[in-house]
């Protein structure tokens, strides 16, 4: 019987004194068990001197009980035949001497019940006092009063600093810095294009929504002319004062993904950059292209009637199809870390490059290809450019467009950061054709970069065969570009896809 | 007849009931004596043993004195207490 442990805290009266009464309870008990022994002590006592006169006397005169109330006279013999009861029904035949013993050995066990007993009681009786104590300590407030101190500040509990969780659905901090790095760049980064808050970016996702289905609707249009801008949807063209007719499209589209990485497109280079790419990244289920004019660096694209595909620049050389918004919405959610990288979880994606083709950003108002991390200025991979799922004709003619804007590109291709500087202006140009082959091999980048010198137009079929490094180029790609490389007068061949293509032959 | 295993309190607490416990024992043992004492000289005296049934034949003047000895003895513990007692009171 156990009392309540010590609720000394609460010093209230009702508590102490019902642990005051548990304990005497204890003690009470213990005190019954304590007789009960101790009677069971004395009997065994006395049957043990009863046993030692028992063996005196052959037969003694004893009061037989019939039941519990009647006797007989009667005579008590064999006395030294003794029957004792070991448990279990199980009884021994002993002597009186023997049976005296094993009295002895059942007393030594009582003793020790009522040793233990003992302690139990004496045990309860002092914590009994104490809780006596305990209550006249708390009646008597005066006297003596707990002393409490809140504590209010929890800074003390942690040693280091605190960590504090990220706020759902709150972008990486990897985004943050990239946009910074665009400022510092100095794009001319759309107001827009920062969304730090998730706020921001929930409220620019719906906008980009509304603009998705407006734009939708002009993608229904019949292709070509008038739909020059939707393909090209990179939030960049809008500050480019080159393509303005990619800008208004690119508006049109508006990028529903506030772009973590693609956002400041702003320069006028990587505009460019966009415009080239954008001629390779036809969807697939494009009919026709249009090469556009190369006068300026417009693009037009004539699709099929395809809901919500967008076609956007997204880095220097690629342009993506923008696909359904939802794709866009997660992707921004998610805040994709790279857009090199294949996503699996959204459809119709087999290489990096469909990342860009899927999602976009939309800043002001516009799509904008989703800039790579591995596409960033300072990195011109063209990992990330380019879907697999391009005809042949569309890389052509992609191709076609971009070299004619590559040109133009190549001279403003100062922002580029990083490793493919020089070749930004055939980088452009040569990014595309590093596009993941369609076929489905997804080897986006080489690993190799090649700084080459812009070439000109007259030279661009050579850079094809110039480059027997690169290794992986769409065969139609650069099947196409050498068909091509007569028909425009400026080609450039990206060195990936120069090197695929003298694989390929 | 009599036979009736002695048994002592040690309860602190319970001194009240220890002294009523007492006082109880104090009667029986007075009846015992005069028992005792009124017998006829032919009559047989059984004791019981302890937690059984059976009553083994015994001495009536042997236990006369017995419980005389006993009736003594609880009388003095009964004393005791009561001094105790009043001394307790007077402090």
């Amino acid at each position: 019987m156990e009392a309540p442990g010590g609720g000394a805290s609460p010093l209230s009266p009702a508590l102490v004194g019902r642990l005051r009464r548990e304990h005497e309870k204890v003690v009470t008990g213990c005190q019954e068990k304590i007789q009960h022994w101790k009677k069971v002590e004395s009997d065994y006592e006395a049957l043990q001197e009863r046993l030692q006169t028992l063996p005196d006397k052959l037969s003694y005169d004893v009061m037989v009980p019939f039941g519990p109330l009647a006797f007989m006279p009667g005579k008590l013999v064999h006395t030294n035949e003794i029957t004792v009861l070991l448990g279990d029904n199980w009884f021994s035949k002993c002597s009186a001497k023997q049976a005296i013993e094993l009295v002895e050995h059942r007393k030594k066990h009582v003793r020790k019940a009522l040793d233990d007993l003992q302690k139990v009681m004496k045990n309860f009786e002092s914590r009994a006092e104490f809780t006596e104590d305990l209550q006249k300590m708390s009646d008597a407030a005066g006297e003596y009063v707990d002393i409490r101190e809140e504590m209010e500040d929890d800074s003390i509990e942690t040693k280091g600093k605190y960590r504090t969780a990220h706020k759902p659905h709150s972008k990486p901090k990897v985004s943050n810095v990239f946009e910074v790095d665009f400022a510092a760049n100095g794009n001319d980064t759309k107001p827009m294009g920062r969304f730090q808050s998730e706020e921001e970016l929930w409220a620019r996702l719906e906008e980009l929504e509304r603009q998705e289905e407006m734009l939708g609707e002009l993608d229904r249009m019949p292709d070509a002319v008038g739909i020059n801008g939707e393909d090209a949807t990179s939030s960049e063209d809008e500050k480019e004062d080159k393509d303005t007719d990619v800008n208004g499209t690119c508006r049109a589209e508006d990028c529903i993904t506030q772009g973590n990485f693609h956002k400041e497109f702003g320069n006028s280079d990587l505009f460019v950059g966009h415009l080239n790419g954008s001629t390779y990244y036809h969807s697939d289920d494009e009919d026709d292209r249009d090469v556009g004019d190369n006068s300026v660096p417009t693009i037009f694209f004539s699709h099929t009637v395809e809901p919500k595909r967008v076609r956007i620049n997204t880095g220097k050389n690629t342009t993506l199809k923008f696909s359904e918004k939802k794709e866009e919405a997660k992707r921004k959610r998610r805040n994709s870390s790279g857009n090199g990288h294949a996503a699996p979880e959204l459809p119709n994606i087999k290489t990096p490059a469909d990342i860009y083709r899927v999602f976009v950003d939309v800043v002001n108002g516009e799509y904008v290809p989703r800039k790579s991390i591995l596409k960033s200025r300072s990195r011109e991979n063209s990992v990330c450019s380019d879907t697999s799922e391009n005809s042949a004709a569309e890389f052509d003619d992609r191709r076609g467009v971009q070299r004619s804007i590559s040109c133009d590109e190549a001279t403003q291709s100062d922002n580029s950061e990083g490793i493919l500087e020089e070749e930004e202006g055939e980088g452009k140009q040569q990014l595309p054709k590093k596009l993941p082959p369609s076929s489905g091999t997804t080897e986006a980048f080489s690993g190799t970069v090649i700084e080459k010198e812009p070439l000109s137009p007259s030279v661009m079929p050579h850079p094809v065969l110039a480059h027997p490094v690169l290794p992986t180029i769409l065969e139609r790609k650069s099947e196409e570009l050498l068909s091509d490389a007569p028909e425009e007068p400026v080609k450039r061949i990206s060195k990936f896809r120069a090197a695929r293509m003298q694989q390929t032959q | 007849m009599s036979g009736r295993p002695l048994r002592q309190e040690d309860g602190e607490s319970a001194a009240l009931r220890h002294k009523e416990e007492l006082s109880r024992r104090i009667k029986e043992q007075k009846v015992v004596v005069d028992e005792l004492s009124n017998l006829k000289k032919n009559r047989k005296v059984y004791k019981q043993q302890p937690n059984s049934n059976i009553f083994f034949l015994a001495d009536r003047t042997e236990m006369l004195s017995q419980c005389k000895n006993t009736l003594d003895e609880l009388k003095k513990a009964h004393q005791e207490m009561e001094n105790s007692e009043k001394a307790k009171i007077k402090k």
